[in-house]
């Protein structure tokens, strides 16, 4: 592979990064919002949002991310609207990770022991300020760890939205074979990249992470 | 409407017979990660490190990558290494690879939750190595990582979506073929949506039957506790 070449794959698959990364921080702020809200809603919601909730996530993670992405994706278009293939991977990864992102939040909130809701409602506070103060402070401690596992998973999820035609560092692998060819150097670079991003972030997890079996 | 449903009733045997493949697909790779996955684990306790090294290697270089470029590296670049596979058998290799790194970390959590007592006492009492290794850690450690195993496994039915992308016409490739046949986004996706949702639920069922049958006592998946309003309620009534 002659330097020029590298060069120019290397500046394509670069750009690739941008959008990958960019992608993951929308649907990692989209994950986290829907995750909290179902997390919250099935452990205190009233009656019918809990039956919501559970649905949503037995629905997801019983269903492959790439069928949530051309459902929304081609869906739209069905209706006669156009939608951006970005809008598409982000709401579609969110809602997706959404439901194992409430599972963590909601191993969170059981692991707090039952006992302290009780004690706090004898301390006059009301369900929604013991789940605020009480409870929130001390889930962000547990759920951290696990919450970055799937931000990590999220990450490596976002090659799938090349699937549906964005452009992002799979893509972009996949267009630089497409011309020139050489797939174990160009996608060798790829795994490169993807490694150097989601390897700090595992060996932080690895780090921190004391629950053993998951 | 209705008659858009209907057109797809002419696709069922195609359905079914992309669901049949999806499962050959998801056993084959899993039995491939099981393997892998108790070679790696094994390679990571050794108290050589060169083996250790290597199993390693292995796992952070598949967890740190994204499982489709995983398979494309198996599909498209393998064969200037001459070694050409089918999309059937690139998809199991690639499949079971990624699984098998993951699981290695499941088994290997599973032989060290077995107390260092007890391969002590089994050696005082003259076990040999190989007997305390299947008498006595493999049958604790097994129930200990069952849950896991089952969760890797529905996950892996999940991934075989992605063999679409080497045209393996499993559950997703059979869908995006008919869709583009008959343009019926809607009702294509619906149809390839439930049938995964019973694929993953047959087989989480069938997983949990199993866990409530071999293991002694019965293990039984903890069924989810509603938490907060419910109960403390009751608590409190009480």
């Amino acid at each position: 592979m002659s330097i020029d070449l590298l060069r120019t794959s290397l500046s394509i698959l670069l750009q690739g990064l941008v959008a990958t990364l960019l992608l993951s921080v929308a649907a990692i702020v989209g994950g986290t919002l829907i995750g909290l809200l179902a997390a919250v809603l099935r452990s205190f919601g009233p009656w019918g949002s809990a039956h919501v909730a559970k649905l949503y996530t037995e629905l997801f993670r019983g269903t492959p991310v790439l069928i949530t992405l051309m459902f929304i994706y081609f869906g739209v278009s069905y209706f006669g609207y156009a939608i951006d293939v970005f809008a598409a991977g982000a709401i579609g990864l969110s809602v997706y990770q959404g439901a194992y992102i409430a599972e963590v939040f909601r191993s969170g909130i059981e692991s707090v022991p039952r006992g302290q809701w009780e004690v706090s409602q004898i301390l006059g506070l009301t369900k929604a300020q013991t789940f605020t103060f009480v409870v929130l402070p001390q889930t962000g401690k547990i759920v951290l760890p696990p919450l970055v596992g799937q931000y990590l998973s999220l990450i490596k999820d976002t090659s799938i939205v090349s699937m549906i035609g964005m452009s992002e560092l799979m893509h972009g692998g996949q267009a630089i074979v497409d011309r020139i060819g050489k797939p174990v150097e160009i996608y060798g670079l790829v795994a490169l990249i993807y490694f150097a991003v989601c390897f700090p972030l595992s060996q932080w997890v690895r780090h921190h992470d004391r629950r053993r079996l998951t | 409407m209705n008659y858009q449903w209907l057109t797809l009733w002419g696709y069922i045997p195609e359905f079914i017979k992309a669901s049949w493949l999806t499962l050959q697909v998801t056993g084959l790779a899993f039995a491939l990660a099981v393997v892998l996955g108790l070679l790696a684990a094994l390679a990571s306790l050794s108290p050589l490190a060169v083996l250790r090294f290597i199993a390693r290697g292995y796992v952070e270089i598949i967890r740190n990558t994204p499982v489709l470029l995983q398979i494309f590296i198996v599909f498209f670049s393998l064969p200037s290494a001459g070694i050409s596979l089918d999309a059937y058998w690139a998809g199991v290799i690639a499949l079971g690879l990624n699984v098998g790194a993951y699981l290695s970390e499941v088994f290997r959590a599973g032989m060290q939750s077995v107390p260092r007592g007890q391969l002590e006492a089994a050696a005082i009492l003259g076990l040999e190595p190989a007997q305390i290794f299947v008498e006595v850690v493999l049958p604790q450690a097994a129930r200990a990582v069952y849950p896991a195993i089952v969760n890797y496994l529905i996950q892996l039915l999940l991934g075989t979506s992605l063999l679409s992308a080497i045209a393996l016409p499993e559950l997703t490739g059979t869908a995006t073929v008919i869709n583009s046949r008959t343009l019926l986004y809607i009702q294509t996706f619906t149809v390839t949506l439930v049938a995964y949702l019973v694929l993953s639920n047959a087989l989480s069922w069938l997983a949990g039957q199993l866990g409530a049958r071999v293991f002694h006592p019965p293990l039984i998946v903890r069924a989810p506790r509603r938490l907060g309003g419910l109960r403390l309620h009751r608590a409190n009534r009480a």
